[in-house]
């Protein structure tokens, strides 16, 4: 594992920086696009950090029933649009 | 009353076959009437309202549904689909009409009691309508709010000991058919490896890790009646290595046309196709034709057999799959989107099926694998397709699986094997000055 | 309606939260009868259409009745099944995978009252709760998807297209008088969530429409990458629409001779809805199978490459079905399926015998794999 993705809080700023980042054109993402944040590592351990911050409250996941993607907490207009919140 | 006019579905009432229109009608009288005294969480009128919007669409030849979600529950991040309405004014009680897999037992037994703190749950927080079971296997409660979700998986967990089944980019709930539980053909026991690599992969089964859905199907032998060859990404097909047990005796009871041994244990009952001829219905079908049946007595070439089951099928009192059993592993079937469908490819042709060591040649295989399809595949791409884009060798490659004639049906028609350098002798890396010592320019 | 709360905390959603925990133990669910002879299972016979005895070695037995069911359910309708395993089963029972029920009893003497009482209970408007049938050669359970009672991107209904099969084929459901055992199944779009693409007889919806574009509402309601991203064949991009008044948005563009009609796009963008009423209908497939038994599996052939949808009972397509059933009926050996048949008596005898019109759409054109489906020999029937 990589230093980065070991150092908890490092790693969950630098998930967090990187969709603040992308937030502007779009607000889900494909499982695949945290490995490039992470390119050292392992994605078994990648995906163990980024499901660790939905239940810290981070990050939300999205499920389409045949795909699940990953965003910020809150983020997105779908989230909004059917009354729910 | 009804609530709203149905005269597109009332004509699906008549016939004989179950009718779901009746049943849906039936349960929104029921929920309009309570009388049970159920204090519902969602709208009293949802089944009217699905009722409603349903005729619409008959009306209109078009669904009235939108997209998922976020919906789900805390942490999960499958086993909820997010459902609504698109024509909420009209059908308020369908608004948010959620969907909730429950993970299915094995072998899809079940007891009374359970099933009925099932429905007293979803009558209670849900629409009361059920799919018995989803085509993955999951028992679907069909139809809630979001708030009621959590509500719903707490009771699920806390009083039923009871967990959601896979959705989106996770394993799905893993399926089986009954197997030894009361199939003679069982060649191991689906009801058992089912329910162990359902628990032993549960963060799989509940948050994403993969490109795309990942399904696992459990079949006890080749007659594959959980259609695992067809759509699971990785098949455990039961199968047998020695010979196939055969009971001369009941042969001949066969051959002999006896009622208590009907021919494929009765299945031909409906019509009357003659008396029962063992060289045109058994030994003249067998594919390989490696059987023969001569002084009575019937004789198969085992070396030969490749266990299509039919011979078994058709004689179930006289044949029996060998003692040495175990399974063979198939991977990368799927549905036809995108590139057409595909059956799964033999990888494994067997490996044995065994609790003792926790089935640790079966889950090594498995983890090769997600370990390979985890790295290297593109976004919603199956196993399948990364076996096609990768190649086979490939897959053999990362499962340390040594090629055999087996995992072919014939061999390459093409001579266009890519060698690998340290594959040829010397390598590729050669002295050009010297070549020209023997071959002018 | 006031709000009953089991105890969950939406602000500290992890106390006391139980998760993966699994199914439950199937041990648990059991008959007795199972439990105690489990693997050890001699033979087994089936004694009347719908009616099965497991023979164990140890002399047990175990008699099953298996009644059709319709998938999708009510409690009310699960809470009678319920009623019955009480009353006839100690409270044990079962579905198939192709969602038939099953009750279990231990006895021979215990068969005859379970079957009067499942075959004398009737919905209001008249139809069999729990027909008995569904075994040997004959028709079983369709599998069928959801369709326009819960799905997002169906190009037909599932239950609707299902009950007026059903009861087309009802005779075949209750009797054993096919070569074969004829497996029907349905799936309402392209993306086959029922995978019905190895059955004898498939049901498909399908779209032929790509997606219309709400462009003024677009890129409010939806996010544009995602749209794009969504398209499994990369048939969406990002485009400047302008409005008929003049104003220019951000929107999409379809390359319509790309889309596959799949509606992936729609699961991410509500804005761009594909279903139609004249665009959607019914592909019929046929010849497919997931047994190993005396042949490959093999996949389903598209046999009629669309019917339109006729609501309430799909009429044309009950009748295509109808046609090739009885031409199977008619035309196989016993313990052929319907497929193998197909293959032995040649594809070009099946659009005959089936009174089926053979059209261009069937000759395959899709990429590399439509190459070994055309005929490369000289050997071909008149």
């Amino acid at each position: 594992m990589s230093e980065l993705l070991e150092n908890t809080e490092a790693a969950k700023k630098a998930v967090v920086d990187w969709l603040t980042k992308k937030s502007k054109s779009k607000t889900k993402f494909y499982i695949k696009d945290f490995y490039k944040i992470f390119p050292d590592d392992k994605p078994r351990a990648i995906k163990k950090v980024v499901n660790k911050m939905v239940e810290t409250g981070e990050l939300e996941f999205w499920s389409s029933g045949s795909t699940t993607m990953y965003g910020l907490k809150g983020a997105g207009i779908q989230h909004s649009s059917e009354g729910e919140e | 009353m009804a609530k709203h006019e149905t005269p597109l579905l009332d004509q699906l009432e008549t016939g004989p076959w179950p009718s779901f229109v009746s049943d849906l009608k039936q349960q929104a009288e029921v929920r309009a009437k309570n009388e049970k005294g159920v204090e519902f969480q969602i709208p009293q009128d949802c089944v009217d309202d699905l009722l409603g919007v349903l005729e619409l669409s008959f009306k209109h030849g078009r669904t009235h549904w939108k997209h998922g979600g976020i919906v789900g529950v805390f942490g999960y991040g499958g086993g909820v689909i997010g459902r609504y309405c698109d024509q909420p004014q009209a059908f308020p009680g369908v608004e948010h009409f959620h969907t909730m897999r429950v993970n299915q037992p094995a072998g899809k037994f079940y007891k009374t009691d359970y099933l009925k703190s099932l429905t007293e749950l979803w009558d209670f927080r849900g629409s009361g309508v059920t799919n018995m079971h989803g085509a993955t296997g999951d028992i679907i409660l069909l139809g809630t709010t979001t708030p009621q979700l959590e509500e719903v998986f707490w009771t699920l967990t806390h009083d039923m000991n009871q967990d959601l089944g896979g959705s989106g980019s996770n394993l799905r709930t893993p399926a089986d058919c009954l197997g030894q539980s009361r199939c003679e053909y069982a060649c191991y026991d689906t009801n058992a490896l089912v329910y162990f690599l359902t628990n032993e992969y549960q963060d799989e089964l509940h948050r994403p890790a993969f490109p795309y859905k990942f399904k696992f199907k459990l079949d006890g032998c080749p007659n594959c009646c959980v259609a695992s060859i067809a759509r699971s990404d990785m098949s455990f097909i039961g199968t047998w290595k020695d010979d196939i047990r055969i009971d001369q005796d009941a042969v001949n009871k066969y051959v002999e046309n006896d009622p208590a041994y009907p021919a494929n244990a009765g299945a031909h009952k409906g019509k009357d196709w003659g008396p029962f001829d063992i060289e045109k219905e058994v030994t003249g079908l067998c594919p390989t034709k490696c059987m023969k049946f001569e002084n009575k007595k019937l004789f198969i070439d085992n070396a030969n057999c490749t266990r299509c089951m039919h011979c078994i099928n058709v004689m179930p009192r006289a044949l029996k799959v060998g003692k040495e059993t175990g399974c063979s592993i198939l991977v990368g079937a799927k549905a036809p989107i995108l590139d057409g469908a595909q059956m799964g490819s033999l990888l494994v042709p067997f490996v044995e099926v065994n609790p003792d060591n926790d089935y640790e040649a079966i889950t090594e295989v498995i983890e090769n694998v997600w370990d390979w399809w985890m790295e290297e595949g593109k976004n919603r791409e199956r196993l399948g397709e990364l076996i096609m884009r990768q190649g086979f060798q490939k897959l053999l490659e990362v499962t340390g699986i040594d090629p055999m004639p087996q995992h072919v049906a014939y061999p390459r028609t093409n001579p266009y094997i890519f060698w690998k350098e340290d594959e040829v002798t010397g390598g590729w890396e050669r002295d050009v000055e010297e070549y020209r010592k023997h071959h002018q320019r | 309606m006031a709000f009953i709360s089991t105890g969950y905390n939406p602000d500290k959603p992890m106390e006391n939260r139980i998760t993966d925990i699994g199914p439950k133990d199937h041990n648990e669910f059991y008959p007795p009868v199972i439990a105690k002879n489990k693997g050890k299972w001699s033979h087994h016979e089936i004694l009347e259409p719908g009616v099965l005895v497991h023979v164990a070695d140890s002399g047990d037995e175990v008699y099953t009745v298996r009644c059709g069911g319709a998938r999708l359910m009510s409690t009310t309708h699960v809470n009678e099944i319920c009623e019955i395993a009480d009353k006839h089963c100690d409270g044990y029972v079962r579905f198939t995978t192709r969602n038939n029920i099953e009750f279990m009893v231990d006895s021979k003497d215990k068969v005859e009252p379970l079957k009067n009482d499942l075959a004398s209970r009737k919905f209001e408007g008249g139809s069999f709760k729990f027909p008995i049938g569904g075994t040997g050669a004959g028709v079983t359970n369709i599998v069928h998807t959801q369709g326009w009672i819960h799905c997002h991107t169906p190009a037909t209904d599932a239950s609707g297209t299902v009950k007026a099969t059903m009861d087309e084929l009802f005779s075949d459901f209750q009797q054993m008088r096919l070569p074969a055992q004829l497996r029907v199944s349905m799936a309402c779009c392209l993306n086959m969530c029922g995978a019905v693409h190895c059955s004898d007889i498939a049901i498909l919806g399908y779209h032929r429409k790509p997606p219309m574009l709400d462009h003024e509402y677009l890129d409010k309601v939806c996010e544009i990458p995602l749209a794009v991203s969504a398209c499994p064949t990369a048939a969406i991009k990002p485009a400047k629409q302008t409005l008929a008044n003049g104003t220019e948005v951000k929107s999409v563009a379809v390359k319509n001779e790309r889309c596959m009609y799949c509606g992936n796009c729609y699961t991410m963008c509500p804005s761009m809805p594909l279903a139609d009423a004249e665009g959607d209908g019914i592909v019929l497939m046929a010849g497919g199978k997931v047994s190993n038994r005396i042949s490959d599996p093999k996949f389903s052939k598209v046999v009629v490459a669309f019917l339109p949808n006729e609501m309430p009972r799909w009429p044309s397509m009950t009748d295509a079905i109808n046609k090739m059933v009885n031409a199977y009926s008619n035309g196989a050996n016993k313990y052929e399926r319907l497929g193998d048949w197909a293959e032995r008596i040649g594809w070009e005898k099946f659009f005959e015998v089936c009174e089926l019109p053979f059209t261009h759409h069937l000759i395959d054109d899709f990429r590399q794999q439509a190459y070994m489906s055309w005929r490369q020999s000289t050997q071909f029937k008149f």
